[in-house]
């Protein structure tokens, strides 16, 4: 693993047990995340994209769910060692939750624990992983607090989340995962339950505090507007599956895999779509993952789709671009570069 | 939160007022007038006599009036006087109050200490198997009836002096161990059924809480598991549970009502069993009333402690 | 899961179980009893529980049998307990439903007596109930009854609250349906479910009741047999002849889960398809 990455993920997979069958969330994810790289994650609902997060930090629900395979390597410092976040022990993950590795969740109103004060809940992953006093940890919290751009933080680090409108809470979050200064952070579609005048805030703020300490991000998303504002590379996820993943200027330039095609296509855009025309959408729905068969999910609804595609699963190609790509396509098969 | 309490404790006068109301007119409803009962031992009365008796009785006035009358003496602390001793009631009342008081706090206690614990540990056991014991251990707590258990305590106890009071006990004022010891038993035999509806509560509420997101987060940040849930979902789960407990409280009297008999002690249950036994009307009432003020109130202290530990209502006037 | 299904069937099925065991006892006391519940054995009195006189359970101070006094004390409790949840259960019900539909000033009136009446501890209430009506044994029945009525109220109040305000009712309503229609196909169906939990449960509370009432005299009169009043009697020879006090409170505890269970079972059953008002 060169120097440069700090979290590669390599096979990921995590399945659920469900009552009419078995889940395949996560069959087979790759990628590597580069320090102080901001990577997109992009799919619709159902494609995975949350459970590899999880699987991570390896916070899936343990009855339904299981982490079946693969492996995800972090490198905290570089040219130091490396730790199979999978394998190791118990203990060693959960110190570097918090800690190396963060994570913030979709829903800041539910996210949050209603009967804990704010300043608590920010400064508890301080007093745990730096050893801080209670004293010190709440006054890194309202620092923490004026910082993500709270007013009169003092006296709000002692009030219920309750208190704070849903803008304000996902800032909260966000100062409750930066805390510790993590290398990476793990967002979880974070503007997805905001207005969407508060969306571009939020996202100017996550995009300013991990400039300022560096820190990888990993931004989960299902709105290719957020990939193009925030992120330098991007994976495109499909039915548990990666299928495509590039620079974004790659990626929105020429867009190699007929998924991630549709994706752009869908997008309405004031400059290209006349005034009579129909928006377009991509046909057909997501499948079920249960008992998949050997083949290329994407299929069904794939307006390029060709009778391999039906027989088997596309291989991951390298193909040639400004940085590195891949995409898994027939199409592109024969392309190597 | 003041405002929050001003406004419960306002809300109460108009029941207790509904329960001043019942108790009286249900006494009267008894058969049998308190003047007969009180002519049965004096045979002749002459005619003056017996008008004021009937004045003493009150049966020349309307009951409306009476009640008005009775109503008036009751605020000034004047609960009428035994029928069999002649002696106030209120005073009477109050001096075994400590006692049937002590047997209900200390039920109530023990069927916590036991429950919640017994209620967390069973939330998180994976085991499916555990699950059905839990759930048939708490319904047979709440099927055991509470004076079998106290006459099983006497048979089970009997050699072990100082275990088992009977008619004696020491006050918690004079000997504390002593009286803790002696009413450990008893307090038990009270709690029990408590004790597994709490821990029933308690874990179905810890299971509830802990597949909320805000314990998903508590975990990301990599705080240890029983912080998690001793700092994280306990705080939350054990809002219903305050709830049950206190609203449950009342059948920790009742039950206290019983167990006196059982093992002779000389509490406010007692004094009304045979109040009842032999017809002794004002002690009735008064004891009534008292038992459901003490009640009404309980419930009241019951919805403050929730308001107190959850931020949401104790913090409703500021809305941003 | 099927065993899942399957272990929140088979609590109700064991409830049910005890349940029908009791009820089977019941009907058999009706034409047969090992001994008659009332005579006296004079030579036979406080004897152990033996095969060889027949006595299974044992004898009392006065020398009846008590396996026999306990099958008919069975009947006793259960048939005050039945009528007694069904007094409550009507009454209630009705007062719930006609607060929870009608709302306003109906709806805080019947509430505040049903308040009035919550604010005494069930054993309590029941107690004072018996002083004043008198201690025969069909007071009982009022006695308890009357305790359940306002927890009949707030559940079917409940129930209906929720229901009048829910989508159908509403699409119902715009779809012309007049206020009896929606009375009988909607609103009732959905009050089913939490009543028929609550009776199960409140027929092993009563149980309870009817035994704590009779152990402390104020219940069931003697010479008629039950379960609390046989306690009573045993507990001033239960040193000496343990098996008076043990068996009869054996056979409240066991009735009491047996409803338990059935309820418990029945709102693990009906609760996932009708999320209904709590």
């Amino acid at each position: 693993m060169s120097d440069d990455i700090i979290l590669e993920v390599q096979g990921l997979k995590t399945e659920f047990r469900a009552e009419y069958g078995l889940v395949k969330a996560v069959d087979g994810v790759s990628f590597e995340l580069r320090r102080g790289e901001t990577l997109g994650v992009v799919g619709e609902s159902g494609s995975g994209k949350s459970v590899t997060n999880l699987s991570i930090l390896r916070l899936v629900p343990s009855p339904p769910g299981r982490t079946a395979g693969g492996k995800v390597l972090f490198r905290a410092v570089a040219g130091g060692p490396e730790i199979d976040l999978l394998e190791a022990p118990e203990e060693e993950v959960r110190v570097l939750r918090g800690k190396s590795i963060s994570m913030i969740f979709q829903d800041p109103l539910t996210s949050l624990n209603p009967v804990l004060r704010v300043s608590l809940q920010i400064g508890e992953a301080l007093q745990l992983h730096h050893g801080l006093s209670r004293r010190e940890a709440r006054a890194k919290a309202v620092e923490m607090l004026r910082l993500i751009g709270i007013p009169d933080p003092e006296r709000r680090a002692d009030e219920y989340p309750h208190q704070f409108s849903g803008g304000m809470r996902q800032r909260v979050m966000i100062a409750m995962a930066l805390s510790c200064s993590p290398d990476i952070l793990i967002a979880d579609e974070p503007t997805t339950a905001l207005d969407v005048t508060i969306q571009a805030q939020i996202l100017e703020l996550i995009k300013s505090l991990a400039a300022r300490d560096r820190t990888a991000v990993i931004m989960v998303t299902h709105d290719l507007g957020v990939v193009a504002g925030m992120c330098e590379s991007v994976c495109v996820m499909y039915a548990g599956r990666i299928v495509e993943k590039a620079l974004v200027d790659d990626l929105f330039y020429d867009p190699k895999h007929p998924y991630t095609r549709g994706l752009l296509d869908s997008i309405p855009r004031a400059d290209r779509t006349g005034k009579d025309e129909r928006l377009y959408s991509i046909p057909g729905s997501p499948p079920s993952l249960v008992g998949m068969p050997d083949a290329c999910p994407f299929h069904p609804r794939c307006p390029r789709a060709m009778d391999i595609c039906r027989k088997a699963y596309p291989p991951e190609t390298r193909l040639e671009g400004l940085g590195p790509r891949t995409v898994s396509c027939w199409l592109h098969a024969k392309e190597r570069a | 939160m003041g405002r929050y309490i001003a406004k419960r404790l306002l809300s109460l006068i108009p029941v207790l007022f509904g329960v001043s109301v019942i108790v009286f007119f249900l006494v009267r409803l008894i058969p049998g007038s308190a003047l007969q009962m009180y002519m049965g031992t004096q045979v002749e009365a002459t005619p003056e006599q017996m008008e004021e008796l009937r004045r003493i009785f009150g049966e020349d006035r309307p009951v409306p009036v009476l009640y008005v009358e009775w109503l008036g003496r009751l605020l000034q602390g004047n609960f009428g006087y035994s029928l069999r001793t002649g002696r106030p009631v209120l005073p009477d009342i109050v001096s075994r109050l400590p006692l049937s008081l002590e047997l209900t706090v200390l039920a109530l206690f023990l069927a916590l200490l036991i429950g919640i614990p017994q209620g967390i540990l069973s939330s998180l056991r994976k085991n499916p198997f555990w699950d059905v014991v839990n759930r048939i251990v708490g319904l047979l707590g709440l099927s055991l009836p509470q004076f079998w258990l106290a006459a099983l305590m006497v048979l089970a106890f009997s050699g072990f002096r100082g275990w088992i009071p009977m008619g004696n006990y020491a006050k918690f004022t004079e000997e504390p161990l002593r009286n803790l010891k002696m009413l450990l038993l008893p307090s038990l035999a009270i709690g029990i059924g408590l004790a597994a509806v709490i821990m029933r509560y308690t874990r179905n509420s810890m299971l509830e809480v802990l597949q909320a997101d805000y314990i998903r987060t508590a975990k990301a940040k990599g705080l240890k598991k029983r912080v998690v849930i001793l700092r994280h979902a306990l705080k939350n789960a054990i809002l219903p549970v305050i709830t049950v407990a206190g609203f449950n409280t009342g059948y920790l009297l009742g039950g206290a009502i019983v167990i006196e008999e059982v093992f002779a002690l000389p509490g406010m249950g007692r004094l009304a069993l045979y109040a009842i036994y032999q017809r002794d009307y004002p002690v009735i009432q008064g004891i009534v009333l008292v038992i459901a003020t003490l009640f009404v109130l309980v419930n009241l202290v019951t919805d403050l402690i929730y308001a107190l530990v959850d931020p949401r209502i104790r913090l409703d006037d500021s809305s941003r | 899961m099927e065993t899942r299904a399957l272990r929140k069937n088979s609590i109700a099925l064991t409830g049910l179980a005890i349940v029908g065991f009791y009820v089977a006892a019941i009907l058999l006391s009706l034409v047969w009893l090992p001994f008659d519940p009332v005579a006296m054995d004079t030579e036979h009195l406080l004897e152990g529980p033996s095969l060889a006189t027949g006595h299974l359970f044992g004898t009392d101070e006065f020398g009846r049998d008590i396996l026999s006094r306990i099958m008919k004390g069975a009947s006793v409790s259960l048939v005050i307990s039945i009528c007694a949840t069904a007094l409550g259960a009507v009454v209630g019900v009705l007062m719930g439903i006609w607060a929870g539909y009608l709302g306003g000033r109906w709806d805080q009136f019947l509430m505040r007596i049903a308040d009035i009446l919550f604010s005494f501890p069930s054993l309590l209430l029941a107690i004072f109930v018996m002083a004043i009506l008198g201690e025969k044994t069909y007071n009982v029945v009022f006695a308890i009854g009357i305790v359940y009525i306002p927890q009949f109220a707030r559940v079917s109040r409940g129930a209906i609250l929720t229901i009048k305000s829910s989508e159908f009712v509403r699409a119902a309503r715009s779809n012309g349906a007049s206020p009896r229609f929606i009375l009988f196909r909607h609103l009732l169906p959905n009050i089913l479910v939490p009543l028929i939990v609550q009776v199960s449960l409140s027929l092993s509370v009563a149980i309870l009741l009817e035994s704590s009432l009779s152990f402390l005299g104020l219940g069931v009169q003697p010479p008629y047999p039950s379960w609390g009043n046989m306690l009573s009697a045993g507990r001033k020879v239960m040193v000496i002849a343990p098996w008076t006090a043990v068996y009869p409170g054996l056979a409240i505890v066991f009735l009491v889960l047996g409803f338990n269970l059935l309820g418990d079972g029945l709102r693990d059953i009906l609760d996932p398809r009708l999320k209904n008002a709590r």
